[in-house]
C-alpha cells in the first residue's frame, strides 16, 4: 500500500514536467527460508512527463547483488587426471547481476552509458588479481587475466547469476509499469541495489534506485549463524543431535 | 518439493536425499558395513559440495553407529583399552586430516584429494573383496574351509610399554594401535568415513584380535573418531550441514532395517561379491570423472 501511495504522490507532483522514472519494490526483503527455491521480485514503477510511454521510451532495470571475491581456476590435465591448475582471483564482482529491458541493451543505451552505468554483464567493472606462472612475461599475464575474466563471466552466466533479459517490462495505464525479475535458487544473501533507467532515442532521461535485502530467516538463519559465529558449539550440537537421533532410531526399531 | 540446505546453500529434493540415505542404509544393513564410503561419493554425484558431503557424512556416521555401539556394550564385546588407544591415535589423525583438508580447500584442490583417496581405497578394497569371494565361490568342494590361525604378535609385544589387553587376549605394546588409529583418523577426516573397512581387517589380521570383539571395538572407535571429526570440520571449515545429516539419517535407519532382513537370506560369499561389485562401480564412476575432460574448462567459487 505504501508503495502505491508513494508512486501516486510522485505522479501528482511530477505532472507535465521533464520526463523521469521512479520505482518501488513490493518486497524490500527477500526471505531465504527452508522452502526457498528462487523468488520473483516485482519492481513497481512510474514514468512521468511522457504522454504514452509504451513504445515511446525504453526502460532498463538492474538488480545488483553484494560484491564478492571469486577464484577462477582452469581445469588442466596433469598426468592422467584433470585437476584445477592456474588460478586467478576476481577481486570484486557482484554476486548476482540481472538486467531486464524493453529492448536489447545495445539498442537502448549508447556505449559510453553502458560503460558508465554498468548496463549489461559485459560492462561490469571486474577487477582481476592474477597469479600467472612466474616465468611468463607481464604482457602475457595481462592476456591471461583477460582470458580468466571472460571465463568467469561465462561460468557465472551459466549458473544463471548474471543474466541480461529482454522483456519483463509491462506497461500499465497512466505511465505505470511493473518489471518481473526472477531471482534464481542460488541467489546469494546480502544487500542489493535495484536501479531503473529511462531512455528515449539513446538519451537517458532519468534514473532511480531502491534497496533490497536478501536474508536467511527462521531456522535457516539460526543454523547458519550458529555454524559461522560459534562453530565449535555448533559442532558439539551436531554430535549431540546425531547421538540422540541415532538412539531414538535404534529404540524405534527394536523389537 | 525442495528444501534449502542452510550450510550447503543449495536447494535439494528431500525425497531424493532420504532415498539415497535409505539405499545406502539398505546396503550397510545387508552387508554389515558403515556405508560412509558409499554415501560421500553419492552426495558428491548429486551435487552437494564435496567439503560439505565429507563434513556432514561424519555426523551421520555418529548417528548410524549409536545403536550398534549400544548393542555391543550390552554384549560386552568392546575392548575399551584397545578402543581407547585407537581413539587416541584417531583424534590426532583427525586433526592432521582436517589441517590437510583445510589447506587443500583454500587452494581449490580438495575435491581432487577426496576423489583420489576414494579411487585408491575403493579400488584396492573392491578388488581384494572380489578376489576373496571368487576364491571361496569357486573353491573345489573337497578342500575344507580355510582355518584362521592366530599368528604370533611377538614383535608387537617387544615394543615399549607392552601391556595386557584382557578382552582381546593380547599382550602387546599400545604403539601399533595408536599408529593404526592415527592413519584411520586422517582418512576419516579427509574422506568422511568411519574407517571400519580399514580398521576391521587391521584388527583381524595385524593386531590378531579375536573376531568377537573386533566389530564392537571398531564401532566404539568409529563413533568417537567421527564425533571428533564432526566437531573439527564444523570448527575449521563450517561444512557440517545438520539438515542434510538428519535427512540422510531418516532414510538410513529404515534402509538398514530392511537391508538386515534381506541380508540374512543371502549367502555370505554372494553378499561379499555383490558388495565388491558395488564398490568397484563407484570407484569406476570416480575414475571416469577424473580422466574425462571437464564439460567446462573453468570453475569458479567464492574465495575464502
Amino acid at each position: 500500500m505504501r508503495t502505491f501511495i508513494a508512486i501516486l504522490a510522485f505522479l501528482s507532483t511530477a505532472q507535465a514536467q521533464a520526463a523521469d522514472i521512479a520505482i518501488a519494490l513490493t518486497d524490500e526483503l527477500i526471505k531465504v527460508d527452508t522452502s526457498f527455491s528462487g523468488a520473483r521480485l516485482v519492481l513497481f514503477g512510474a514514468v512521468t512527463g511522457v504522454e504514452n510511454p509504451e513504445g515511446a521510451v525504453d526502460i532498463v532495470s538492474v538488480v545488483r547483488g553484494p560484491d564478492t571475491r571469486f577464484d577462477v581456476r582452469r581445469i588442466e590435465k596433469r598426468n592422467l587426471i584433470w585437476m584445477p591448475g592456474e588460478t586467478h582471483t576476481v577481486e570484486r564482482a557482484p554476486g548476482l547481476y540481472l538486467t531486464a529491458a524493453t529492448k536489447r541493451l545495445t539498442d537502448i543505451a549508447p556505449l559510453p552509458d553502458q560503460d558508465a552505468y554498468n548496463l549489461g554483464a559485459d560492462f561490469l567493472d571486474i577487477e582481476m588479481a592474477g597469479s600467472a606462472p612466474e616465468d611468463e612475461a607481464s604482457s602475457s599475464q595481462d592476456g591471461h587475466a583477460a582470458l580468466f575474466k571472460n571465463a568467469f563471466l561465462t561460468e557465472i552466466e551459466d549458473r544463471g547469476l548474471y543474466q541480461d533479459n529482454v522483456g519483463g517490462v509491462d506497461f500499465k495505464k497512466a505511465g505505470l509499469f511493473t518489471i518481473n525479475v526472477n531471482l534464481p535458487a542460488n541467489t546469494p544473501v546480502g544487500d542489493y541495489e535495484v536501479s531503473v533507467y529511462l531512455y528515449r532515442n539513446g538519451t537517458m532521461l532519468g534514473q532511480d534506485t531502491a534497496r533490497l535485502a536478501v536474508n536467511k530467516v527462521g531456522i535457516e538463519r539460526r543454523i547458519y549463524e550458529l555454524a559461522h559465529n560459534r562453530p565449535v558449539s555448533y559442532g558439539v550440537f551436531c554430535v549431540a543431535l546425531s547421538l540422540f537421533a541415532g538412539w531414538i532410531a535404534g529404540l524405534a526399531f527394536r523389537k | 518439493m525442495q528444501i534449502y540446505l542452510p550450510i550447503a546453500e543449495i536447494p535439494v529434493d528431500p525425497f531424493v536425499i532420504i532415498f539415497m540415505g535409505g539405499a545406502v542404509g539398505f546396503l550397510s544393513g545387508m552387508f554389515g558395513v558403515g556405508g560412509g564410503f558409499l554415501m560421500t561419493p553419492l552426495l558428491i554425484f548429486y551435487g552437494i559440495p564435496p567439503a560439505v558431503a565429507v563434513g556432514t557424512e561424519a555426523s551421520q556416521i555418529v548417528a548410524s553407529s549409536v545403536s550398534g555401539v549400544l548393542a555391543h556394550l550390552k554384549r560386552k564385546t568392546v575392548d575399551f583399552l584397545m578402543g581407547g588407544f585407537l581413539v587416541l591415535g584417531g583424534g590426532f589423525g583427525a586433526i592432521v586430516g582436517i589441517l590437510i583438508f583445510r589447506y587443500l580447500r583454500q587452494i581449490g584442490q580438495v575435491e581432487i584429494l577426496i576423489s583420489l583417496a576414494y579411487v585408491l581405497f575403493l579400488g584396492v578394497i573392491g578388488v581384494l573383496m572380489l578376489v576373496e569371494s571368487m576364491r571361496v565361490l569357486f573353491r573345489s568342494p573337497q578342500s575344507g574351509p580355510p582355518r584362521r590361525k592366530r599368528r604370533s604378535v611377538a614383535w608387537m609385544a617387544a615394543l615399549p610399554f607392552a601391556m595386557r589387553f584382557r578382552r582381546s587376549q593380547l599382550y602387546i605394546s599400545p604403539i601399533p594401535p595408536v599408529i593404526f588409529g592415527f592413519f584411520v583418523g586422517i582418512l576419516a577426516a579427509i574422506m568422511g568415513v568411519g574407517g571400519g573397512f580399514i580398521m576391521v581387517p587391521v584388527m583381524l589380521y595385524v593386531l590378531n584380535m579375536p573376531t568377537n570383539v573386533v566389530i564392537g571395538t571398531s564401532l566404539f572407535q568409529i563413533i568417537f573418531v567421527t564425533a571428533i571429526t564432526t566437531v573439527l570440520h564444523a570448527a575449521a571449515n563450517q561444512t557440517v550441514d545438520i539438515a542434510l545429516a538428519l535427512l540422510l539419517l531418516t532414510g538410513g535407519v529404515v534402509g538398514a532395517q530392511i537391508g538386515a532382513r534381506v541380508g540374512v537370506k543371502l549367502k555370505g560369499e554372494h553378499l561379499r561379491a555383490l558388495l565388491a561389485l558395488i564398490v568397484l562401480a563407484v570407484c569406476a564412476r570416480l575414475v571416469f570423472g577424473l580422466v574425462t575432460p571437464p564439460i567446462s574448462p573453468f570453475v569458479i567459487e567464492a574465495a575464502s
